[in-house]
């Protein structure tokens, strides 16, 4: 019972606290990877997302198995295939 | 394309832009489409014509280091209705 | 509700349905609601040989969750028409 919550003194550096709704704020404009459920990785420029997290990125690339696979200008990737949104700078 | 960020305030936009141009549509079942976008609703149900279909089909056999062999059907059809719910990726610009 | 209204100006049209299980039935279209089910008459099966048991159906009722195509034909839609419904109901439900 003493003990303090971790995250009260851990993750002090910016981006690393917050709620998943700050997270995904931040990312806006960062480049990401989002993963897909069927394991496919789509790396690129977030231009935005929405509550269904349908994502648009730019500048896309598609990973299958680590090796690209096709480059995509824009891309529009429905929400509901979406495993995670990785940033793959600070936020 | 430097100006098309601006423009894209959420995902919806994207797929808005491209409206009577060719897009290229990535399906559930290792299946993909090239066609004109005419219309599309919120769940991602379309509505596209002259329409290149590709299925890539992997015959099962002898999986040993990944060499099944790969097989492409393609089709043609006219004026397609594509339900939302197959769609994983809308990408504008032909190819 | 877009696609559903297009739908309804669609009846009486033949159209090929083809299922996520890749049965492709073709038929005139007779009704359809909300969620898309779609109620077909006159229908063939496209490859009896690989669905015999479809032989005897005249009629048929789809639930709109296993679908993944209706092929329609071209003339029996305008297209212009369609973009700017799509652009109008994209301005509604995306304020702005």
């Amino acid at each position: 019972m003493s003990a303090s919550p971790p995250q009260d003194q851990a993750g002090a550096s910016a981006g690393t606290v917050g709620t998943p709704a700050d997270f995904l704020k931040g990312v806006i404009g960062k480049r990401v990877v989002v993963r897909l459920t069927s394991g496919v990785d789509y790396q690129g420029l977030l231009s935005c997302l929405d509550g269904y997290m349908n994502i648009a990125l730019e500048q896309t690339e598609e990973y299958v198995d680590g090796a690209v696979v096709n480059r995509y200008g824009d891309a529009f990737i429905r929400g509901n295939n979406v495993l995670y949104i990785s940033a793959m700078e600070s936020i | 394309m430097a100006d098309l960020s601006a423009q894209v305030q959420e995902p919806f936009d994207l797929v808005r832009l491209s409206l009577s141009e060719r897009v290229f549509v990535k399906l559930k079942g290792e299946r993909s489409l090239v066609g004109v976008l005419h219309a599309y609703d919120g769940h991602m149900n379309m509505i596209m014509s002259d329409v290149e279909e590709t299925i890539l089909l992997v015959e099962p056999e002898e999986e040993v280091n990944g060499a099944g062999t790969v097989q492409t059907v393609k089709r043609q059809l006219e004026m397609l209705f594509v339900r939302g719910d197959s769609v994983i990726l809308v990408s504008p610009g032909a190819r | 509700m877009l696609i559903f209204s297009v739908f309804k100006t669609l009846t009486d049209q033949v159209v090929t349905v083809e299922l996520k299980n890749d049965l492709c039935i073709t038929g005139t279209l007779k009704s359809v609601d909300q969620f898309l089910n779609i109620r077909l008459d006159k229908i063939s099966v496209v490859d009896p040989e690989r669905y015999p048991h479809m032989m005897a159906v005249k009629n048929c009722f789809i639930r709109g969750s296993v679908v993944r195509y209706v092929q329609i034909p071209a003339t029996a839609v305008d297209t212009q028409l369609l973009e700017d419904a799509t652009r109008r109901e994209h301005a509604s439900t995306h304020k702005r």
